[in-house]
């Protein structure tokens, strides 16, 4: 049995329970045990988190960058997106009002004052 | 360390010669980023690991000339700033081994192979790691100029072709961020003190200038890192980032009253660059190659102590990896 012979784990930090776990990189460790406490070493000696999650790398399932076709777009999108809808800004300012975004209906909702 | 006389437009008529290597090119050249798992020419590899394991060797080397100072920082703030900075410089080895061993792997090497090599000089690392740390003006202006140098170094490579590099030197430069201004923090407060303290900075600069000059490698550069700059996986040349690293500091340090031990340097308005006086390469590729500076072989023998006395917990490690997983 070779030394030193470890797994590689990747490390996903969640800083905020508020947040999702993010992937931050990868550690070589022994056993889960250890990845969680070598990962707390070599990523969070600053940031605060709540929470690792280690991953064993052949445990991962991933799509292939050789596969780009997997996401492709063959159709336009914009009627998805904000940006498929600029014409409300004119047609709001015909009607004397103003056009509302998302940033802003969430401050309100979530701000004390009324 | 030979120079080439290939221009970098010759070089890249070579790989163009290979198909597999010419289709690989026009991705970098497209603004592709490579990953581990990509396909990627032999030589391309090669070329990386021999960066990222010196990177991160260095890293892990840099360690020694400021752990000295860890006992006898002069006061407690100042001890626990330099055991955080000597903490970052492992984590920073251990990031950037485990990318050089990803792309080890195929080659069957592993994170013990990358460490061992350093006892047998099959790595080599940064020149500045293999001198003396004298005194605390030395510990000070390691953190200020010697990273200094290395955050230009690291800085220029955060556009890499080699994507899991770039990611994690982006991590690396957040946290060199407070290198900088630890180093800075230290010599300011000497540049303010007594005579003695102005005296000590002043010989610790002279100490340092010429591995700080040769710190950037030789003008004419070698084949290998020109083709790095073909690959790119590094984007400037050596002299572009030793000038863009005068243009910052030589100010700084002047405004400090420190004189640079150098009568030659000077800003050349007409030619647009900086002038100074070559260190002594051969001088400065002995220390490195040949691992003969004033500290290589103590330093490079306290990490051989720390390895193997470490290697019972690798055993123990691995036995219970080999239980665990049946």
């Amino acid at each position: 049995m070779r030394e030193g012979i470890y797994d590689v784990y990747e490390v996903f930090v969640q800083h905020n329970k508020t947040d999702h776990h993010v992937h931050v990189g990868s550690v070589l460790a022994p056993s889960p045990d250890l990845a969680l406490h070598v990962a707390r070493e070599n990523f969070l000696r600053r940031d605060r988190a709540v929470s690792i999650w280690v991953v064993r790398r052949e445990d991962i399932h991933a799509t292939s960058y050789q596969d780009p076709d997997f996401f492709a777009r063959e159709t336009d999108k914009t009627y998805r997106e904000v940006s498929g809808y600029t014409e409300n800004g004119r047609l709001w300012r015909m009607f004397k009002q103003r056009m509302m975004n998302i940033e802003e209906v969430v401050e309100d909702m979530r701000g004390d004052d009324r | 360390m030979a120079t080439s006389t290939l221009t970098l437009e010759e070089i890249r008529e070579q790989i163009l010669q290979d198909e597999q290597k010419a289709a690989f090119l026009a991705r970098i050249e497209r603004g592709e980023k490579i990953e581990a798992t990509d396909w990627m020419p032999d030589e391309y590899r090669q070329l990386l690991i021999r960066l990222i394991h010196m990177h991160g060797i260095s890293e892990v080397m840099g360690c020694y000339p400021e752990k000295e100072w860890v006992p006898k920082a002069p006061n407690l703030r100042r001890k626990l700033a330099i055991m955080a900075k000597v903490q970052d410089e492992v984590g920073h080895g251990q990031l950037l081994l485990r990318v050089a061993e990803d792309l080890a792997a195929p080659l069957n090497r592993t994170r013990d192979d990358l460490m061992a090599d350093l006892f047998v000089s099959k790595v080599k690392f940064h020149n500045v790691f293999h001198m003396e740390a004298r005194t605390w003006a030395d510990a000070g202006l390691i953190g200020w100029l010697v990273d200094g140098a290395a955050i230009c170094t690291q800085a220029s490579l955060l556009d890499t072709s080699y994507a899991p590099y770039g990611r994690m030197l982006k991590r690396i430069c957040a946290e060199e961020s407070f290198h900088m201004q630890h180093g800075e923090s230290i010599c300011l407060a000497l540049a303010q003190g007594t005579a003695k303290q102005r005296a000590m900075l002043q010989d610790a600069l002279e100490r340092w200038w010429e591995a700080l000059m040769f710190f950037f490698g030789p003008p004419e550069m070698s084949e290998a890192a020109k083709k790095m700059l073909v690959y790119k996986i590094r984007t400037k040349t050596n002299e572009e980032l030793r000038q863009k690293y005068l243009n910052r500091y030589v100010p700084r340090i002047q405004a400090l009253g420190l004189k640079i031990p150098d009568p030659n340097l000077r800003y050349d308005e007409t030619k647009q660059r900086w002038v100074y006086t070559e260190p002594d390469w051969d001088k400065f590729y002995r220390i490195v190659r040949d691992n003969q500076g004033p500290k290589s072989r103590e330093r490079i023998e306290l990490r051989r102590q720390a390895h193997e006395g470490n290697r019972w917990v690798r055993e123990a490690m691995t036995r219970v990896r080999a239980r665990m997983t049946g």
